[in-house]
């Protein structure tokens, strides 16, 4: 285990930097460059200059990566053009806003689309498997900025019952006490969730109580629940687990429409106006975020695989 | 953006479906697979709502015949009435011709860059996952490294050093769509290569890539298969979330998504024709194609079709 | 029977879920405004938009309305205001620090002289704070955002302190008094000794000398790019204005309280007034219409229910669908609107330079039905370099009368009178290729086509509809418009200055064209004149070059107007329509608001319950 531990590890490295190198050139091959982008339209020839060679722009870019690397490795995320701000700060400011957003949305998808999932499964074919089905094909067919903009109409302005924007206090423990806010952003995401999430726990159990071990298990005169929670459970979860491997990524990238739509700035629309202004720095600082938070959401999805189930080992 | 989680995990239950279909038998198992397919009530209809759409979008112009090329800015945004059942959207097009126009451009990008996408994932996926060994370390690290590059930024940067039309958003999104099948193939072929018939032709001297093209793809046929579908709803959601960020289609070209998210401006105002028409035929199409992607894995399912 | 369930199961979700879509619009009751029990206003600012820097002597990176008119004017006061009590774009001596400066000596000589005004720390404003101004900005030309080459501070030959209250200027030439005023002496913010300093309590020296400069720059430049302590630096408290920070985050939530020093009128009424960030304009918005936090709004023009009946004045509201609370007061900034032609292109160069292949594209372009039918009204045309709104002494008859209004027959008669075949729908050719009074003019090959592109910014509606437009227009009579969308960078980083074969742009909208700020003299030669940085389709002329000089060296209004008639009709770039900045959501009981600033400025002072 270790030496696959190991092994995983040094290639999980070699994946982040990979990821850093392809955008650091995608980056640089776009046309115009960052100067005339941040500076806007009124920059002189002088200032642009001044700017590129303030940033080292005008140096190849081989070369830039590696001083970039060496900022990296030293805790220094560089400074945003436009933002005014170092990286650094801008990513701890927004990290924590949209891991508690992100992180409140898959409990909550997990909370509902577990039992949901699993009820379907239990009660195929029924009103409630069909209904269900079709609510969580539509949540998933109907784009975010939709939905969201729905759901504040109807309980923002309508129904009044909830406040339009999420919370605008800074930093994260004060969300906690003006919680009302995040309910809105929440369920926006988890609705996308709850519709993959549930259609997949369903399959999954669908496929485990066609098992030969169920049927062996119910003629030994288990009840159909402890089948349900001692066996079926544990092996219908390794899929979710992936699932939620998968989703760090997202965790830590940010909603980009959910932030937008509900005023909640975080990692997402951070990446989106730093690629809209040309804010390389801050381009490269929230990509080496996702890329580390990939590897690591693979590899603990792959770890917990060997947790859920003994046939899997690693050598 | 999230990728359709189902696809993703699929992966990691490949070794666990156990795909008893040799090569060589292809049709018996098609009669087999459609009759389960047939028998699915949900998917016959989805199917039908498919076909149905892809008859509006692109018959129904010669029956309704609107000018959208014209731009006609004294009649913007006319609810419906006489001479437009669904009303006029903010540049004078007639509602009901614009939408047949961006079914058009969303059913085309949406099965095109299914296509593309599975194409070369399967592919790369078969070959990776048959020689196995270092080149299959070095193709998977290869897709996990354009994994972990946020979409976004690609899309963004395709968008903006080649100007957005119908075929390179075709080209864009199929160019990164096709991890995902890439690693479900590769999941399931590295299953496959174990098996005793494959390694019997290996002994037998025949060449690898005989191997990989007449005994691997065949039997990966289902999952890619299942896989194409869902990937074309998730293409026509892609397109629309492009359009929202403004790196879709340039007008006066259009799809069901750009409108949709033009739309969602108009709410407050309550031009609902702008709206609703647009998004019901989304969700209709992406719910149509789940359906028939559903009916197609029960199809392919050999466990399911004893039952 | 497991379909028709089915059926049943999955029609009555839709329908639940489509009517809860369906909306009316509904009113709320009550006019009182969420801050006015505290003595609090509350601000929205644009959509994606936070202030950034402090330090009013701002890099050309960090230069926008809102850092300047709605940060940094509130607690550093400009030497010279520019905004007037009716809301037009003129110079407002009440609001300045210093008299109308004085012209002297044939106009190479400027005094002037300060008004007594306090610093916070018991410094005066004296005329040292000029000269630290004008040494810094002598020193850092390429860090300020409003320096030219050529022009402020290097047309001064010597900055002097006659006394404490009045500054001396030797100019090397005699210029325009108002363009002087307006766009040279309008750049000065005067600064306290508190920041001539190199490190706190180590005295700089920049304002009696320049080369002291560099240092101190270091030193403020360093203090204004850490955001985190703008509220709590001793340097950024030093304020002459009527407010000062109480509290400043990052993400834009910004509190100001007013500065019980201050020397001005009149003194705020208000506890405070907050700063409010918004991601989008949807989302503020939703915020707005909730009507618990804004006192001061926003309303997307999309959301605008009923167009503004045509021929009214520009900033009269029309209906308002939030009228229960707020009162709309339409907001247009003083600048001009238009999208540029590469005339450094090599293969469709020569036909931009033909004057009325201009004039033919000039004529496509129907601002009037795109005001009504994209801004629902709520939109200027522009005919000329000079705004038409507001309104001011520079506005010219010509301008008023519009050369070149929408006319397909006038599109089709300039091109079919210089040798053009015309084919409406189809693609149009040179006929008659040659240099003569009717033929397609130098340059142009026999059977060459009218076919261009055309890059716009995406996301901006009113700018999709102007663009489609004018291509639909335009393919009437045969000039086809290849139109394509990229993010507003992109274009930013396209339409640059060049020539040569890689030299490939051809027409470019970034939706944004010119407002006059900092130079609030519209002289243009900063836009139009050759080699200009901002010039960016590098259009040149000579004549033209001669009348923008001869505005900035003769003062009144006969220079302008004869450049502006000249520009009008010369016509290097395309006009396109002024929308406004801001449809401004005033809450019912809150006053002082209008009328507004043309520059972007707010005067919270001047705001009561």
């Amino acid at each position: 285990m270790a030496g696959y531990l190991l092994r995983r590890v040094a290639q999980a490295l070699a994946v982040v930097l990979f990821v850093t190198v392809i955008v650091f050139i995608l980056l640089h091959q776009l046309p115009g460059g960052p100067a005339r982008a941040v500076l806007g339209n009124r920059a002189t020839p002088l200032e642009i200059t001044q700017f590129n060679q303030d940033n080292g722009l005008d140096r190849p870019v081989p070369v830039q990566y590696l001083v970039y690397l060496r900022h990296w490795l030293t805790g220094d995320f560089g400074f945003s053009y436009k933002l005014n701000q170092p990286v650094g700060a801008l990513l701890a400011q927004r990290l924590p806003k949209t891991l508690v957003l992100n992180a409140l949305a898959l409990v909550l998808t997990i909370a509902v689309a577990v039992p949901v999932g699993i009820y379907q499964a239990v009660r195929r074919n029924r009103l409630f498997d069909y209904v269900a089905t079709t609510l969580a094909f539509i949540c998933y067919a109907a784009p975010t900025f939709y939905l969201g903009l729905i759901l504040v109409l109807v309980f923002a302005q309508k129904l009044n019952v909830l406040p339009p924007e999420a919370p605008q206090s800074d930093g994260v423990v004060p969300i906690f006490a003006d919680f009302r806010g995040m309910i809105l952003p929440i369920v926006t995401l988890a609705l996308l969730g709850i519709a993959g999430f549930s259609r997949y726990m369903r399959s999954a159990v669908l496929d485990n109580l066609t098992q030969d071990y169920v049927r062996t298990a119910r003629s030994k005169g288990c009840s159909s629940s402890r089948v349900l929670s001692r066996h079926v459970l544990r092996n219908a979860l390794i899929p979710i687990a992936t699932l939620i491997g998968l989703s760090l990524p997202a965790l830590f990238a940010g909603a980009l429409v959910t932030e937008s739509i509900f005023n909640f700035p975080g990692m997402g629309l951070l990446f989106w106006q730093a690629a809209q202004t040309s804010d390389y720095p801050v381009e490269l600082g929230v990509v080496l975020v996702t890329a580390v938070a990939t590897v690591l959401g693979n590899l603990l999805a792959d770890l917990s695989y060997a947790l859920l189930d003994p046939r899997v080992r690693y050598a | 953006m999230s990728v359709n989680p189902i696809d993703l995990a699929t992966e990691q239950l490949a070794p666990q479906h156990e795909i008893a279909l040799p090569a060589g038998r292809p049709r018996g198992a098609f009669r087999a697979g459609a009759a389960v397919f047939v028998q699915n009530r949900l998917a016959v209809a989805g199917l039908a709502v498919v076909v149905l759409l892809v008859l509006f979008c692109f018959g129904g112009p010669l029956v309704y015949h609107t000018n959208q090329v014209d731009v006609n800015l004294a009649n913007a945004t006319l609810p419906p009435g006489a001479g437009h059942p669904l009303g006029t959207d903010e540049t004078g097009y007639d509602e009901l011709g614009r939408l047949m126009v961006g079914g058009r451009a969303s059913l085309t990008i949406g099965f095109a860059a299914a296509l593309i996408a599975t194409l070369v994932g399967t592919l790369w996926g078969a070959v990776s996952g048959f020689f196995g060994g270092l080149v299959d370390a070095v193709m998977m690290r290869v897709v996990d490294a354009l994994l972990a590059i946020p979409i976004l930024f690609l899309l963004l940067y395709l968008v903006t050093i080649v100007r957005p039309s119908v075929t390179v958003m075709i080209v864009v999104l199929g160019l990164t769509a096709w991890l995902i099948p890439a690693r479900l193939v590769r999941g399931e072929s590295l299953t496959l290569r174990m098996r005793e018939y494959v390694q019997a032709v290996r002994m037998m001297g025949g060449s690898s890539w005989r191997s990989v093209l007449r005994h691997i793809l065949p039997n990966v046929a289902g999952t890619v298969i299942v896989n194409a579908t869902f990937q074309v709803a998730d293409a026509i959601l892609l397109i629309a979330y492009l359009g929202y960020l403004g790196l879709g289609i340039s007008p006066p070209a259009t799809d069901w998504g750009g409108m949709l998210s033009k739309g969602t401006n108009f709410i407050f105002p309550n031009y609902w024709w702008l709206i609703y028409p647009a998004g019901i035929l989304i969700v209709l199409v992406v719910v149509a194609v789940n359906f028939v992607g559903d009916g197609l894995r029960d199809a392919v399912e050999v466990r399911l079709r004893r039952r | 029977m497991i379909a028709s369930r089915w059926r049943i199961g999955a029609a009555l979700t839709i329908v639940a879920l489509a009517a809860t879509g369906c909306s009316t619009v509904g009113s709320s009751p009550g006019g009182n405004p969420p801050g006015k029990a505290a003595g609090i206003a509350t601000f929205a600012l644009p959509p994606n938009t936070v202030p950034n820097w402090i330090w009013p002597l701002t890099p050309i990176g960090n230069f926008s309305v809102i850092n300047a008119g709605v940060f940094q004017e509130l607690m550093y006061r400009p030497l010279y205001w520019f905004g007037d009590s009716k809301g037009g774009p003129g110079l407002n001596p009440d609001r300045s620090l210093a008299e109308l400066p004085a012209y002297s000596d044939g106009g190479r000589t400027v005094t002037i002289k300060l008004k007594p005004y306090a610093w916070s720390n018991g410094e005066q404003v004296t005329a040292a704070n000029v000269l630290f101004w004008i040494n810094m900005e002598k020193a850092e030309k390429a860090n300020y955002a409003g320096y030219v080459p050529g022009q402020f501070p290097d047309n001064v030959q010597s900055a002097t302190a006659v006394d404490d209250s009045t500054v001396v200027l030797k100019l090397d030439r005699a210029y325009s008094e108002q363009w002087f005023t307006y766009n040279e002496l309008g750049q000065i913010t005067p600064m306290p000794k508190a920041w001539d300093v190199t490190a706190p309590g180590t005295p700089g020296g920049c304002s009696a000398s320049m080369a002291a400069c560099p240092a101190v720059y270091k030193f403020l430049s360093a203090q204004a790019k850490d955001l985190s302590t703008y509220a709590t630096n001793p340097i950024w408290q030093v304020v002459d204005g009527p407010w000062r920070l109480e509290t400043f985050k990052t993400d834009g939530h910004v509190a100001f309280v007013p500065n019980p020093k201050w020397s001005g009128s009149p003194k705020p009424s208000l506890k405070k007034v907050v700063l409010a960030p918004f991601t989008t304009d949807a989302a503020e918005f939703n915020v707005l219409r909730a009507g618990q936090t804004l006192d001061v709004g926003y309303l997307p023009t999309s959301d605008v229910t009923q167009a503004k009946p045509a021929g009214e004045a520009p900033d009269k509201a029309g209906a308002n669908p939030l009228s229960s609370r707020y009162t709309l007061s339409p907001l247009f900034l003083y600048g001009v609107n238009y999208f540029p032609l590469n005339f450094g292109n090599p293969t469709v160069g020569p036909i931009f330079a033909q004057l009325y292949f201009r004039q033919a594209l000039q004529s496509l372009v129907d601002q009037k039905s795109i005001i009504t039918a994209a801004a629902k009204g709520y939109g200027v045309p522009t005919t000329g370099p000079i705004p038409l709104y507001p309104d001011s002494p520079l506005v010219s008859d010509l301008e008023r009368q519009n050369p070149y209004p929408f006319d397909l027959d006038a599109a089709k008669n300039y091109l079919t009178s210089h040798g053009w075949n015309i084919v409406p729908g189809g693609t149009s050719s040179c006929a008659h290729p040659g240099s003569g009074p009717t033929e397609c003019g130098a340059g142009i090959a026999a059977g060459q086509k009218l076919e261009f592109d055309l890059q716009y910014a995406s996301g901006q509606q009113t700018v999709d509809t102007a663009m489609q437009s004018l291509k639909s227009n335009a393919a009437k009579v045969g000039i086809q418009l290849r139109t394509s969308t990229a993010p507003f960078n992109s274009i930013i980083g396209l339409a640059v200055p060049c020539s040569g074969s890689k030299c490939t742009w051809q027409l470019a909208n970034w939706g944004g064209g010119w407002v006059y700020a900092p130079d609030y003299y519209p002289t243009g030669e900063d836009i139009f004149g050759t080699g200009a940085a901002s010039n960016v389709g590098s259009y040149s002329d000579k004549a033209m070059d001669a009348l923008m000089r001869d505005t900035t060296i003769r003062s009144g209004v006969e220079p302008m107007q004869a450049y502006e008639d000249a520009l009008a009709r010369a016509l290097p770039v395309i006009w396109q329509p002024n929308y406004t900045y801001s449809l401004t959501e005033v809450a019912n009981g809150l006053s002082g608001v209008t009328p507004q600033n043309p520059f972007g400025t707010i005067t919270p002072e001047d705001w009561h319950y």
